[in-house]
Formats: C-alpha cells, structure tokens, sequence
C-alpha cells in the first residue's frame, strides 16, 4: 500500500516539475518576445498611424448580455478610442434586464432599417438602431442565442474588413485598437488574428480613470491574485506561444480579426460553452491543414481593464466555465495532437494544454488524495512535505516575479506601491488563491464529463454610481 | 523517497527563492529609476553620454532578433531627436531580411524628413524592401515634398508601385491627371481601383467621363471606388448610372453605391423614386434604405403619413423600414407639437 502510495506521489511531485520546467522554458521565450515588442513598439509612431488614411478600418463588434452596469463605460471608452475609421457595433443578446433601454438613453438611438449581409444564420433580429449623437455607433436588438450567435449578428451588420469582437465589461484605453492594428498594417496578408493583454479590476472605470504610472491594483486580495493570474497567462505564456507560432486562444475581451477568415471558417460556434478559444483552434486547423501562412499574434500592450468577480462563488463560477471550454475544445480537436502535419500547434500547443489543462485536474484530485495520506502513513516526512511546499510556492513567486517584471517594463502602468503588494502576495497564492482554481477545475472537468455548455454568467459586481 | 524528494525539493528551492527575490528587486529598482528619470523628464531627453552609448549600438552587427530590435530602437531615438549620426547609420538596417525591421527603420526615415530620406522611401517603395502601406504612410506624411516624385511611378512595370503612386497621388490634386486618367484602363484591377478612388477627389469632365466608365468594370473593388468616385465628381448627374449598382451581385458595390446617393442628400430623391418598383429586390430595398437615411421617409411620415408615395417606400422597403420609420415618427411628434406651442 505504501509503496504504491509512494509512487502516485512521485508521479504527481513528477507533473509538477515537468509542468514547471516547460514554465520556465516558455519564460525564457517569453522575455525574449517581450523585449522585441517593447523595441519595437519604442519605434512605433502611433500618432501617424492615427492619421493615416492607410490604417485599415475595423468594426468593433460588443456582445451584451444582462449588462445593464457595465454597458456605459464600455461603449463610452470604444467610442473615444483614438483610431481613423472604425464603428462600434453593440449586440443586445435579448438581455432580461435595461441594457437596451440604457444604451437608448444614453446615446439618443433610432431605429432604423439597415438591408445587412447575413452571412451568419443567427437568431431573429428585431431591430437595428443608430446613434444621432455617435454616427459610427450601431445597436442591433436580437433574440437571446449566446455570446457567439450575438456576435455572428454583429460580424453581419460589420461593414469593415477587420473585426475586433470586444466583452461588454471592459474599459479600453484610447489607442488600444493602434496597438492591437500596429502589426496587422504592416503584413494584413499574412496576420490573420491578433489579441493583447488585458488587465483586471473590480470596477475598470474606476481604475482606468488613473493616468499610466499611477493606476492602482484592486485592494482585494481575490482580484489581486486574480490580476496575477491574467499576467502570468498573457506574459509567461501567451507571449512565447505568439512566438512559437501557436497562440491557442484569442482572448474574447479583445480579440482581432480579418474578416473574411472567419467567414471561411463559418464564423463563431455555438456548440461550444464560450467561443474564443475554439475559434482560435478552428483557424489553426484551417490553415495549417490547408498549408497556409498566417500569424496569430499575442502582443504585450495593455489595451484595457476588464471586471473581474470580486467574490469566490463568482470566480469559481467563472473559472470552471473556462475550464469547460478548455475541456471541450481540446477535445474536439484531438486529431491535431502531435500530429506534424499541424507545425507547432500540434507537436507543441495542444499537448501542452493537454499536460498542463486538460490533465491538471486529475492531477490534482491525485494530489489532494495522496500527500494527505502519504503523510498520516509516514511515507512522508512532515519536514519533507513542508520543504516540498516552499519550493512549488517560490517556483509559482518567481514565475510570478517574471510576469510582473515583464509587465512593468512593457508598460510602467501601476503604482510602486502595488506592484511591491503583488510581489509580496505572489508566494502565497499557494494557499491563499489555487485552492479555488483547483476546485473551480474540478467542476468544470466534471460538468465537461456529464456535457453541461450552459454559461453560467457570473452576476456584475455592483458599482459607484456615476457622478 | 523521503531523501529524494527533499534533494529535489532543496535544489528547486535553491533556485526559485533567490529567483523571486532577484527578480522582486528588479521589478522595485527598475520602477524607482524610471520614475525618477520621469520627475526629471529625461526619458526621452538625449544626453550626449547616452547618444554615444546609442551610436555605438546601432553600429554594431547584433545576430539575435532581440539585439537587432535594440539597434532600431537606438536609431529610432537618434532619428527622433535628428542626430547628425542617424542618416549613415539607417542605411544597413534598411537592407535588413526581416521586413519588420526594415519597416521600422522606414518609420526613422519618415522622422527625418528631408530630401535624402524621400529619395531612398521612394525607392523603397519601387523595390517592395518593406511594407508598401508603411512607406506610404510615411511619404504621405511628408506631404507635400514628395508629390513630383509619384507621377513617373505610374508608368512602372511593376503593378504594385503604379497602385501606391496612383493612391498617393490623391494628397496632390493638381499632378498627373492624364496619367491618372490613363491608368483607369490598367490592365491590373488593383491599378485601376487606386486611380479611380484618386480621381474621385478632382473635378472635371474627362475626370467624370473616367470614372463613369469604371462603373462597369468587370472586377468589383473597381465599381466600389468607381461608385463613390463619381459621385463626387459628377454628382447627381451620375445618379441614375449609379442606380444600376443599387442591384449588383456584391454587397460592396450596393453598399458603396448607398453611400454615393446618400452624399447626394436630397437631390438624390427624383432619381431613387422609379428604383422603387425595380424588379431587383436588393435595388428595390437599397433605394428604400437611402430615402431613409437621408431623411426623406421621416419627412414624408411626420407631414404626410397617409401618402401613397410613403406607402410605396415602405413596400420597397419592408415592415422593418416601416416600424422603424413609425417610431421614429412617433418619437418626433411630441417635441414638434411643443416647438409649435
């Protein structure tokens, strides 16, 4: 019994230094990426780019379900972006509550008949509304299908040849669509998709009010650690996937794309529980069993502040959804893992969110089960195991420490003093924060297993009124 | 076990702890001396210590893309801040493989701006070296020293040069204009497309005879352009050619022929009326949508909601152009019976 107990141990302690080795790697990648872009981006001229008449068009596409809190700010900050042509796109997805009414209010909108493409079958459209007061704001009320279906109505009425599909509850910076088109201007033929980093808050308004240099990190310690896990998932490895050729999901709070790529590929999927991740997957496999050339870039700007659940129950309810969705898409496409036909997506990508996703949760369970048990049998030395754990913490605070440096050199954002509170933080997320993810995971994996796709939409946080 | 697990646990340790607090003191140190340069307001100050330290790097011949990527960084700061060292060093990085670079050492050009820096982005953008849109970006932002430069472009083999010297050329009204004329007849669509949309900023008969004839053209990006064009140049004159594209097979070409009557306003009404009872749905519901949008339907539902002619646009258009109209209308009557009292 113990001897078999000994090696379930080993092999979870195994997982984990192998997870963590490949996190390392990816680091070491990821810095590299990061000090390219930031060169790059220091020879960047954003204000000619804002000027010229050769800055390509985008269609800023807002799915908006139930967010009758959120709604103003977003559109108010998509509609002061700094960029030469672009329309903003807002698809009421039949919410139950005053989203409509409030974006009627607030932006004097008519209804008006508009004779749209519909390249996308949709739910029924019932009406389509402008703006007097914004000429390039459009607002489509259309029965309730989902963030994708809300979405394929928006690509319908889109007018221009790049996309950008945005979440309702984010705040964007006034260049984020420069930053985010900077790298599609230059080679459009063969960047197909691009998503950027984005940051956590529990009001964004309130903390994108904050010029760069001074913005402040959310005091709570759930959305501290929660603003951590975001820099770790953009910095450590989304950056090194974009370089390694095979960025697996553009983020669904900012994600650009050319048109006419996804009209091939059929647009957003229903099937799915959420659709950025899966759609990322479907181009992947498009163009790399077609043999195409394309890029999919993941680039460092901080483009915009996104809410964040500001209670356990709502983060976990958020968390097992992506771990759904993770489940469901890596799944689907099981055909591509390590097969080299699909380059770097196959031999590399896919099986790392196989090992690292995917299996985590098995791990976990395995974990939780048998170091318990190792200890009360003696397989284990109560000093071992306190060892053990100080190195897996500090592993996860110098990983940490890495997404913050990187961050902080690509963006001088936040105060001195936050950044100090992160770094402190970071070797307790341990015990303080993964214990959520973990059980979040778990339920996600099992409602993956019995099948369940509903969203299961974390209820907004409630925010300061406006002035 | 207990032994090998602490060994591997220890060695982990070793490295992660030291790790996390090197780590933690580059992010606190690095933060603390840019802040203080920012109260100093010398982060994009060029001192004479760093302008060395900056020449010395874009002399170098880093291999790596990061080092290659700090050498533009160094000669976009000393172009920026017009360093007499820059112009020399540009010239290598321009030849670079990686096309990114060379569109960022294009960018450093555009920073310079004088004669020397035109010549050799006209150049660039003859040989293809980097992006062409970024070139054009750049040359059109010296507007307008560049502009005699373009026209000679527009006889060149290559169909990409004509395309972006026919585009440029839209910043400098008074050059080129047969040649621009000449071009609506290139043999590359792409060619066509460019001198059609330049055309569509001048004025005159042979410039409207150009575009008009464009309306036809077998690719439909052409049309596109030939529809908004001539609808600048020509007017309303053009309507009832343009009323043609109302039932193109591609959306672009009815949305773009949309825009043109919609920048006609009113006087576009007479020619929209008989498109009504077209037998093409898309032109039918396309005259419809623009009487809508340039205000005529609302008109037309607030002074006389019973008329036959109402009632006509509305078939044309559909019960949703009907609600939307009624409700719009309804939403007015209010604050005009107001303004009357």
């Amino acid at each position: 019994m113990t001897e078999v107990l000994g090696i379930v141990v080993l092999v979870c302690l195994g997982y984990l230094l192998v997870t963590n080795l490949v996190y390392v790697v990816l680091v070491a990648i990821a810095a590299i990426e990061n000090g390219v872009r930031r060169n790059e981006t220091s020879s960047e001229d954003y204000g000619m780019l804002a000027s010229s008449r050769f800055t390509i068009p985008v269609s800023v596409v807002v799915a908006a379900y139930d967010e009758e809190t959120a709604i103003e700010s977003t559109v108010r900050s998509l509609l002061a972006l700094d960029y030469p042509e672009y329309e903003v796109i807002v698809v009421n997805d039949g919410s139950n509550d005053a989203t409509l009414a409030r974006l009627r209010d607030l932006f004097e909108l008519e209804p008006y008949e508009m004779f749209v493409r519909r390249v996308f079958a949709t739910e029924e459209v019932c009406a389509i509304y402008r703006s007097a007061e914004h000429p390039n704001l459009v607002v489509v009320d259309k029965a309730n299908g989902g963030k994708a279906d809300a979405l394929n109505a928006g690509l319908n009425v889109a007018r221009f040849r790049y996309v950008c599909g945005v979440d309702a509850d984010t705040v964007f910076d006034r260049d984020a669509l420069l930053k985010g088109m900077r790298l599609v201007v230059q080679d459009p033929a063969r960047v197909i998709g691009v998503t950027s980093h984005l940051t956590i808050a529990r009001d964004p308004e309130q903390a994108m009010a904050a010029p760069p240099g001074k913005r402040p990190i959310d005091g709570s310690p759930l959305l501290a650690y929660q603003h951590l896990d975001y820099l770790r998932a953009f910095f450590n490895n989304r950056l090194a996937w974009s370089k390694l050729g095979f960025m697996l999901c553009s983020v669904g709070a900012f994600q650009i794309w050319r048109r006419d790529v996804l009209e091939e590929v059929g647009g957003y999927s229903r099937e799915f529980t959420c659709e950025d991740i899966e759609l990322t997957f479907r181009v992947h496999e498009r163009f790399l069993r077609e043999g195409r050339d394309y890029e999919i870039l993941c680039l460092p700007d901080n483009v915009g502040t996104t809410e964040g659940p500001d209670t356990a129950r709502k983060l976990v309810s958020q968390r097992e959804r992506w771990q759904r969705v993770i489940d469901e898409t890596v799944w689907h496409y099981r055909g591509m893992w390590f097969r080299p036909r699909y380059k770097s997506v196959g031999l590399v990508g896919a099986p790392f969110y196989l090992l690292t996703e995917v299996l985590a949760p098995a791990f976990e369970v395995l974990a939780l089960v048998s170091l318990p048990l190792a200890l009360v049998l003696g397989v284990f030395d109560l000093a071992v195991f306190g060892v053990m754990l100080l190195a897996i913490a500090f592993t996860n605070a110098a990983l940490t420490a890495c997404a913050i440096l990187l961050d902080d050199l690509q963006s001088r954002t936040y105060r001195k003093r936050d950044l100090a509170r992160l770094l402190l933080l970071a070797p307790f997320d341990l015990v303080l924060y993964r214990p959520l993810i973990v059980w979040a995971r778990l339920k996600g994996s099992w409602r993956f297993l019995r099948g369940d796709k509903a969203w299961h939409k974390f209820e907004r946080n409630a925010r300061e009124a406006p002035a | 076990m207990d032994a090998l697990v602490l060994r591997v646990a220890i060695l982990v340790l070793a490295l992660a702890l030291p790790a996390w607090i090197a780590l933690s003191l580059a992010v606190v140190l690095g933060r603390l001396r840019y802040d203080r340069r920012l109260r100093e307001a010398r982060v994009d100050e060029l001192r004479p210590r760093e302008a060395a330290r900056l020449i010395r790097r874009a002399r170098g011949r880093p291999r790596t893309e990061w080092g290659r990527w700090r050498r533009v960084a160094a000669l976009t700061r000393l172009a920026r801040a017009h360093d007499l060292a820059a112009p020399s060093l540009l010239h290598p990085v321009l030849a670079d493989p990686d096309p990114r670079i060379a569109t960022a050492a294009i960018r450093s050009l555009g920073d310079l701006g004088d004669e020397w820096a035109i010549e050799i982005l006209v150049a660039a953008l003859r040989s293809g070296s980097a992006p062409r849109s970024r070139i054009a970006a750049e040359l059109e932002r010296l507007a307008p020293a560049p502009g005699l430069r373009f026209a000679p472009l527009l006889r060149d083999a290559d169909p990409a040069v004509r395309f972006w010297a026919a585009t440029l050329l839209g910043s400098y009204p008074e050059l080129a204009q047969e040649n621009l004329i000449a071009l609506t007849w290139d043999r590359d669509p792409n060619v066509r497309a460019a001198a059609v949309e330049t055309l569509g900023t001048r004025s005159g008969d042979a410039v409207g005879a150009a575009t008009l004839a464009r309306l036809d053209d077998p690719a439909w990006f052409v049309r596109v352009h030939a529809a908004r064009a001539v609808g600048h140049v020509l007017g309303v004159a053009a309507a009832p050619s343009i009323s043609r594209l109302l039932a193109d097979e591609q959306w672009w070409v009815r949305s773009a022929a949309k825009d043109a009557f919609r920048g006609m306003g009113s006087d576009a009404v007479p020619v929209l009326l008989p498109v009504l009872m077209d037998a093409d749905p898309f032109a039918r519901n396309g005259a419809a949508e623009v009487l809508q949008d340039i205000g005529f339907v609302d008109a037309l539902a607030l002074e006389q909601p019973d008329s036959p002619l109402l009632e006509r646009i509305y078939e044309a258009g559909g019960e949703g152009l009907r609600d939307a109209a009624e409700h719009r209308a309804e939403a007015r009557r209010p604050s005009r019976a107001a303004r009357a009292a």
